[in-house]
């Protein structure tokens, strides 16, 4: 594997880069009226909503009277500060559309007010897990739009991520204000079961890798960002020794109780569990669990197919992965007040039990599979378990969930190899829609049957399931993996191209012409242009929370 | 009133019926289905470590597909075979599944091969759900019988319990008091092996598992020493042929000369001999088969299959997966000829159940599918190999021991299989 790998998600994170609009706007004193320019035919405002946060608009000359409003992806809460220094990760700039590659990418933007359409989005008046603060400032971002523009017919909702979340409760809340909802990458229903997943890698990396890692329970204020940042410090030299030991079976030093207990194990399977226990996919950017160097005889290519690539694309997409994990989990815990993740009562073996056959021969075979499932067994004083705090479970359980209720036409794109939101998020959307579909096709049996009129009953919910291709990964001359190139599509989280996201606004403005997300030719042939595939028998696993 | 009722409910169905019809394939159409050809489709390591032996099993499946093709097809339609090589890995077992379903389309899959892969491709592609059978499928686990949990699935082997049974009591027969030790693969196969061997009160002296894919002559030196140092002196090897291979290579080259019991998974003399396991160790060894062994001219099953497969791949060994394959191959016809001309999934399936039993195939075990079994085969012979590579049975025929997979006993089989058809074309 590269060094290359670790290092830029190193630097990512030291950097700070979030994603991040970058628009020159002047902010005005709360509600009052934005601040506008235009150039080049188009009126670009700036303003403030009434709790505080920034907001952007763009309206073309030839506006044609729907408006997108975008709600942005979770950005860190918190600078972090250690040891004196402070890392910036906080950015409140507005994004009015997806920028995919960056602040620099206007793709979508062009795309958009080239053909005429308003586009709108705030930047929240605080990050992290903001959905209610977003719903509400959505809320007002449209009715300032539409009192600015009141030729605005149609309003078209999409986000990115937690964006998606507050698209969805957008629409599920106010169908009165939205015609159509894109949902790219959607962190969806109850933030719990995304932390779950959290909180079980955190958990993981801890018990079986390094022992000081200290997961959740941060302490309050800075030094609990210290602590985080530390956390963050830590999983990346893990993740770096581990990625050596893939090929030496040799523990990292960190390992502590478990290196010793489980020497005769390779540490890649013990990552490999932790991952599985996470429900990281197994496949990730530049790995695809199913290829080997050289000729398919050799023994290289069946040993690094079966034993090594698993691990190998775990480790990329925790590499991934880990900074919203440890984020996330500190931001909800200072919005919660104290630890919420509790897994005293997880039973990881009955969780894993399909996992352990289809990984068997990753995992070492059975006698391993035991071995390390008996170490983090709740009774083993080595392997100690994560007690939530009350108070903050209940704070937690209480904040806004979705309800799965589909009011509007709407299209969830989703990389079924993301692992910082996996694809099982949409799934559970699809889940909550099965019966609302199912009643539909009845109501329109039954209005067929009163009026003698046949008129189908058509979906108001289709996933885009954008798929990795099978085998992708690719190796150099000397037989060790290339993972320098750009990450492959269908894995890691938000990974689309502007084109891409510019097919999916088409469906979304056909969907509210049509009232429907009906999956015919032309909506087909955009999801493809999109990266998405339409497969009604596709099945992405839920998450763990979801499972029954 | 009741004119309008009646109205009413006509409507009703008219509408349900347009419904199926807006949102489903053609009338009497069915996926993998036309009117002159019928799509299957298979995954197997066709490269890999597992693959060697294995790999000739399609060939095999489609030289007799091709043979009834000739003979007019099943009613009036050829049964084309899609192979998809799956490097025994589950989760490329789950994608060339699914390219199957949704690429290829096929009307269903037959022989898909291992246990792991079969168990991933049911639950990552829930075949249950989409309603697609697999037929016949290359792996013995016990687990797969469970109609609930699989009710798609037709496996047809006997379960790697069943077999690790009969061998139990084979061994307590006929090596009683001898210091006993077992390589096994340590997932699921191992695991009924396991199940079976403690069922027929088998105790090992020495355990040796490996991990699915970790075979290689260096690891295998690793079994043979605990085998060696524990003093075994008879050794079972309950493991896929490339592990099988590699244990008795080993073996040979370290002098070290137990009695070998070879599982049936890994026991094709063709495909050791070809990963080079000398003739020498071989011979004397013992093994399990449900087949009659591939060098026994004399069986009619044998005789058919080896003449239209050697016509139809000249210069291939007719061995014991060709014997596989093609015998899978015939249960297949068997199938669809059973399910009729408006072939579809459903038919195919309540075909199995209602007739297959009665099918002609060249198994001395009965087959027990019915209504509420999905088990396949359930009996065994022993025979030792010569140093040609042919099993012959013990005592010079074939004594069929038959049971199941829980604690039910051990007991000689008095069936006696269907005769093969006229020119190994069914007619059922």
């Amino acid at each position: 594997m590269n060094t290359k790998l670790i290092n830029k998600k190193l630097a990512l994170l030291t950097a700070g880069v979030v994603a991040a609009a970058g628009l020159a706007l002047v902010p005005t004193n709360a509600s009052a009226a934005p601040v506008c320019a235009t150039a080049n035919y188009i009126e670009t405002c700036g303003g403030v909503t009434s709790d505080g946060g920034k907001y952007a608009t763009m309206v073309p000359a030839n506006f044609n009277g729907t408006m997108f409003i975008y709600s942005h992806g979770y950005r860190p809460n918190q600078d972090l500060t250690f040891a004196g220094y402070t890392v910036s990760m906080i950015t409140n700039n507005p994004a009015p559309a997806p920028m995919p590659g960056g602040a620099t990418d206007k793709g979508v933007i062009t795309y958009l007010l080239s053909n005429g359409y308003g586009i709108a989005g705030s930047a929240y008046k605080t990050q992290g897990w903001n959905a209610q603060e977003a719903v509400a400032a959505d809320v007002e971002l449209i009715k300032t739009f539409k009192e600015k523009y009141p030729n605005t017919k149609k309003v078209i909702a999409w986000g990115e991520s937690l964006g998606g979340f507050i698209t969805q409760a957008l629409a599920e809340q106010h169908p009165e204000l939205v015609s159509a909802a894109g949902i790219i990458s959607p962190a969806l229903g109850d933030v719990r079961a995304e932390l779950q997943n959290a909180g079980d890698a955190l958990w993981g990396l801890k018990t079986f890798f390094d022992p000081t890692i200290k997961g959740h329970g941060y302490s309050a204020g800075a030094a609990g960002d210290g602590e985080a940042l530390l956390d963050l410090q830590k999983i990346i030299v893990v993740l770096t020794a581990l990625k050596s030991a893939i090929s030496t079976n040799v523990w990292p030093d960190s390992s502590g109780p478990a290196g010793k207990a489980l020497a005769a194990i390779p540490p890649r399977s013990a990552l490999l569990l932790v991952g599985l226990m996470a429900g990281v996919p197994t496949k990730s950017a530049h790995f695809d669990s199913t290829t080997g160097p050289g000729s398919k005889n050799s023994a290289a290519y069946t040993s690094f197919a079966t034993a090594g690539a698993p691990a190998l694309a775990v480790l990329e997409n925790i590499a991934e992965s880990a900074k919203l994990a440890v984020l996330g989990t500190r931001d909800l815990e200072a919005r919660t007040g104290g630890a919420f993740y509790d897994n005293t009562k997880t039973d990881y073996a009955a969780r894993l039990a399909d996992d352990l056959t289809t990984y068997n021969a990753a995992l070492s075979g059975n006698t391993a599979i035991k071995g390390m499932l008996a170490f983090i067994n709740p009774a083993n004083p080595a392997a100690p378990r994560f007690k939530g705090d009350a108070a903050a479970m209940d704070k937690l359980a209480g904040f806004m969930k979705n309800t799965g209720k589909i009011n509007v036409p709407t299209v969830s794109l989703h990389g079924t190899a993301d692992p910082s939101v996996p694809a099982g998020n949409t799934q559970w959307l699809a889940d909550q829609y099965a019966p609302q579909w199912e009643a539909a096709k009845a109501a329109a049996v039954a209005k067929a049957a009163a009026t003698g009129k046949w008129v189908a009953a058509k979906p108001m919910f289709t996933p885009l399931w954008n798929n990795p291709p099978t085998s992708y990964t690719k190796f150099f001359s000397d037989g060790t993996p290339d993972a320098s190139g750009a990450p492959v599509t269908g894995t890691n989280h938000y990974n689309y191209t502007a084109d891409q996201l510019n097919a999916l606004a088409q469906i979304l403005v056909n969907a509210t012409k049509n009232g429907n997300v009906q999956a015919d030719a032309t909506f087909r042939a955009l999801g493809r242009k999109a990266g998405g595939i339409v497969d009604s028998s596709f099945r992405a696993p839920l998450l763990a929370f979801y499972q029954k | 009133m009741k004119m309008k009722r009646g109205h009413k409910r006509l409507l009703v169905a008219s509408v349900a019926a347009g419904a199926l019809v807006a949102s489903a394939l053609p009338a009497n159409a069915e996926t993998g289905v036309s009117a002159t050809e019928i799509k299957l489709g298979i995954t197997l390591p066709m490269t890999g470590a597992a693959a060697p032996g294995y790999n000739k099993l399609p060939g095999a499946m489609q030289a007799y597909f091709d043979y009834v093709n000739s003979n007019g097809g099943v009613n009036g339609r050829k049964i084309k075979l899609v192979v998809k090589d799956d490097g025994y890995l589950p989760t490329l077992a789950v994608a060339k599944t699914n390219e199957l379903i949704l690429k290829d389309k096929v009307f269903a899959v037959v022989g898909a091969l291992g246990t792991a892969n079969n168990k991933a491709v049911a639950r990552s592609v829930d075949l249950g759900r989409r309603g697609v059978p697999s037929l016949f499928i290359n792996t013995g686990y016990s687990g797969f019988a469970d109609s609930q949990k699989y009710p798609t699935t037709y496996p047809l082997f006997p379960s790697y319990i069943m077999e690790a049974k009969i061998m139990g009591q084979y061994i307590k027969d006929n090596f009683a008091g001898k210091k006993l030790g077992l390589i096994y693969q340590d997932d699921d196969f191992g695991t009924d092996a396991q199940a079976g061997f403690a069922a027929a009160g088998i105790k090992f002296d020495v355990s040796v598992p490996y991990a699915s894919g970790s075979q290689s002559a260096t690891t295998a030196a690793g079994w043979i020493g605990k085998l060696k140092a524990a003093g075994v002196e008879v050794a079972i090897m309950f493991g896929v042929t490339s592990a099988t291979g590699a244990a008795l290579a080993t073996s040979a080259a370290l002098a070290y000369k137990p009695q070998w019991i070879l599982g049936s998974v890994g026991g094709d003399a063709t495909t050791l001999k070809a990963l080079g396991v000398p003739a020498a160790i071989l011979a004397g060894a013992q093994g399990a088969s449900f087949l009659p062994s591939p060098g026994d001219a004399t069986d009619e099953y044998v005789k058919q299959f080896t003449d239209i497969y050697t016509k139809a791949v000249p210069g291939s060994a007719f061995d014991n997966n060709v014997l596989v394959g093609m015998n899978t191959a015939m249960l297949t016809v068997q199938a669809l000829r059973a399910a009729g001309k408006n072939l579809t999934r459903a038919s195919l399936m309540n075909a199995i159940s209602s007739q297959g039993a009665k099918w002609a195939s060249a198994s001395f075990s009965p087959i027990s599918y019915s209504a509420s079994s999905h088990v396949g085969y359930s009996g065994y012979w022993f025979g030792t190999y010569n140093l040609s590579g042919v099993m012959l049975p013990a005592g010079g025929k074939y004594s069929i021991y038959t049971t199941d997979s829980g604690s039910g006993a051990i007991s000689k089989s008095t069936y006696m299989r269907p005769a093969m058809p006229a020119k190994g074309l069914p007619n059922n």
